[in-house]
């Protein structure tokens, strides 16, 4: 659905894109996310053709921004980091004004407005004027105004910051819904937790670049083999600590009271194959088990920028 | 025929709010009251004299019709000078970029929905202006002229107020703009001119002549415009007293053949379009670049 390639683009002196790639498959829940200031909303941006990048290319559903940019707008609906709404309409006028920007007008806009107000929820609000609406409600407003041309692939920036939880589940099962609908969604989030739950791909930037891209179930396999093993010992360490400097699989040892975690590169079969040394060489492990970690941890690492050597040490 | 969305959505929130009513009353209620005032005052006279001049009656169109243009330089900018950069404010306007809706449409939209609002005043206040007609010497053509003139006007000052709007972030700051620019227009102009007209009377004792380039910047200036129009319905110099040197001045050195009027409408439509178009322009290339560099 969506192709970037080379994307580089300088504001002054800042960079704020450096040769991003990006790849979202067709159907997809694409999970954007990155530190404050690493160009998710510059990426954003540039894939609506709202900026014009220095070099390279974006191409929606084979079509590149630079070469028809307002068809590429008619498959794209995008939700904005605020709001954008007018106080001083209905709701349901609201819609029509987008649907007519749009060129719906007449029954078929207002076939379509009812449709999506019904399904984010907002069918008994049509009347009410925008501003009595809660942040919530006005966020669900913001995505059925981006639905409204019924577009391919949605574009949303941080749609759930500031709203309660409930909210926020609702607007995860809207999302859900939309994929199952067969729409491809891009979500720029800080909320990791909820991405990992909803997101079937997931896309970390940091200065500029993409430093890792792929589906949930890679990065999920990554996160545990990244994790050290924490071994818990009853009695005298130092014939496990022997055993583990040698190994050469071992790239960290910190010992954290009874028990030590090791920084282990390997599979299940290195790890059993580890465990039975230990027992052999008669130390008493009560405990043995990678230690499980998230995408927010994942995040955390790939975006730490001290800490990208893996330095063997012995810390206590 | 398709309405321009922004046209439309404008007039409905703009009917619908109490803002409309109270700026035509009040603009009503402002030239009532002058034009009353000024028609009692020249009954009080006839009481005085026992003598009727009906060119006071002239008087009392002119006067109106001059209140009328002053009172729209002032509504207009106000109307249109927030109107980009409101949208930029709510965050509104890059959602409508994504639409199918063109920079050119926002930008004739906006404008439209401004001049609609003025349209409105200058209809409105016709029953006012209508007061001449019971003593006769200003036609139904007369009237369309001016009405004509007021929508140049509009159309000229409204485009200040939307390219104002569209270069500048701030809706208070992006008014406060057009004002100023509107003033430069008007005031500024005759200020050059007078200026001009001074070193053009000394150069003139000294026997070398002086340069009318100057008064060529009054094509420019709608209250200028305004006043030969009057001078040419009317026949007398009343009206804006400070314009009447430098319109005879104009008159006298046949600038543009005699087709000054003429020639300033067609000026201040290229104005308008010139202004539209660099409106146009600074919508499609939305200059924030700076903002967006330290927010990414």
């Amino acid at each position: 659905m969506l192709r970037i390639e080379n994307l580089k683009k300088v504001f002054g002196k800042t960079v704020a894109l450096d040769g991003l790639n990006m790849l979202v498959q067709d159907g997809a829940l694409y999970g954007f996310v990155g530190p404050n200031g690493a160009g998710k909303t510059t990426t954003i941006r540039t894939i609506i053709g709202l900026l014009t990048p220095d070099e390279g290319s974006v191409a929606v559903d084979g079509v590149y921004v630079d070469q028809s940019p307002k068809k590429v707008m008619s498959k794209i609906g995008y939700v904005p980091d605020s709001f954008g709404v007018y106080d001083n309409l209905k709701v349901s006028e609201y819609m029509e004004f987008f649907a007519a920007c749009y060129g719906i007008t007449g029954l078929k806009a207002r076939k379509r407005n009812e449709t999506l107000l019904e399904q984010v929820g907002l069918y008994d609000k049509a009347d009410f004027y925008v501003e009595g609406l809660s942040r919530g409600m006005k966020q669900r407003l913001c995505l059925a105004r981006a639905l409204i041309h019924n577009p391919l692939f949605l574009i949303m920036d941080e749609p759930t910051a500031g709203l309660d939880p409930r909210t926020r589940y609702e607007f995860k099962e809207i999302l859900k819904e939309l994929c199952a609908q067969g729409k491809t969604i891009l979500i720029s989030s800080h909320i990791l937790p909820e991405l990992s739950e909803i997101c079937t791909d997931i896309g970390v930037v940091d200065q500029g670049r993409m430093v890792f891209e792929g589906s949930m179930e890679e990065i999920l396999s990554q996160i545990n083999v990244a994790c050290p093993i924490l071994i818990s010992i009853a009695g005298d360490q130092s014939p496990a600590l022997r055993i583990l400097r040698e190994h050469s699989q071992v790239e960290t040892v910190t010992i954290r009271g009874d028990d030590i975690l090791v920084g282990f590169r390997g599979d299940k079969k290195d790890e059993t194959a580890l465990l039975q040394r230990l027992v052999e060489a008669g130390v008493q492990i009560y405990g043995f088990m990678r230690e499980r970690r998230n995408l927010e941890t994942v995040f955390m690492q790939i975006t730490d920028r001290g800490g990208e050597e893996v330095v063997l040490s012995y810390e206590s | 025929m398709k309405v321009n969305p922004i046209y439309h959505q404008e007039s409905k929130a703009s009917a619908r709010s109490f803002k409309l009513p109270l700026i035509v009353l009040l603009f009503n209620c402002v030239l009532a009251a002058v034009a009353l005032l000024d028609m009692y005052s020249m009954i009080s006279q006839v009481r005085l004299t026992a003598e009727i001049q009906y060119s006071s009656f002239l008087g009392l169109y002119v006067f109106v019709a001059a209140v009328e243009f002053v009172l729209l330089l002032f509504i207009i900018p106000g109307l249109t000078g927030g109107s980009i950069s409101g949208e930029r404010e709510r965050q509104t306007l890059d959602l409508m970029l994504t639409t199918r809706m063109t920079a050119a449409g926002i930008v004739f939209g906006k404008l439209a929905a401004g001049l609609s609002t003025v349209f409105l005043l200058i209809v409105s206040s016709l029953p006012v202006l209508s007061l001449v007609f019971i003593y006769g010497g200003v036609t139904m053509p007369d009237v369309g002229l001016l009405f004509f003139c007021y929508l140049v006007t509009a159309v000229l000052v409204g485009s200040v107020g939307i390219f104002c709007s569209a270069a500048l972030k701030r809706s208070t700051v992006a008014t406060a703009a057009a004002y100023a620019a509107v003033l430069v227009l008007v005031a500024g102009t005759i200020v050059v001119s007078y200026l001009a007209e001074g070193f053009d009377e000394m150069t003139a004792l000294s026997g070398s002549g002086g340069a009318v380039w100057p008064l060529y910047l009054l094509l420019c200036n709608p209250a200028v415009m305004f006043q030969s129009v009057l001078i040419r319905q009317v026949g007398s110099e009343e009206g804006l007293a400070v314009l009447t040197p430098l319109i005879m001045r104009i008159r006298d050195l046949e600038l543009l053949g005699g087709h000054w009027w003429g020639c300033s409408v067609l000026a201040q439509i290229a104005m308008s379009g010139a202004l539209l178009w660099a409106a146009v322009r600074q919508v499609t290339s939305r200059p924030r670049r700076k903002k967006k560099a330290a927010g990414l």
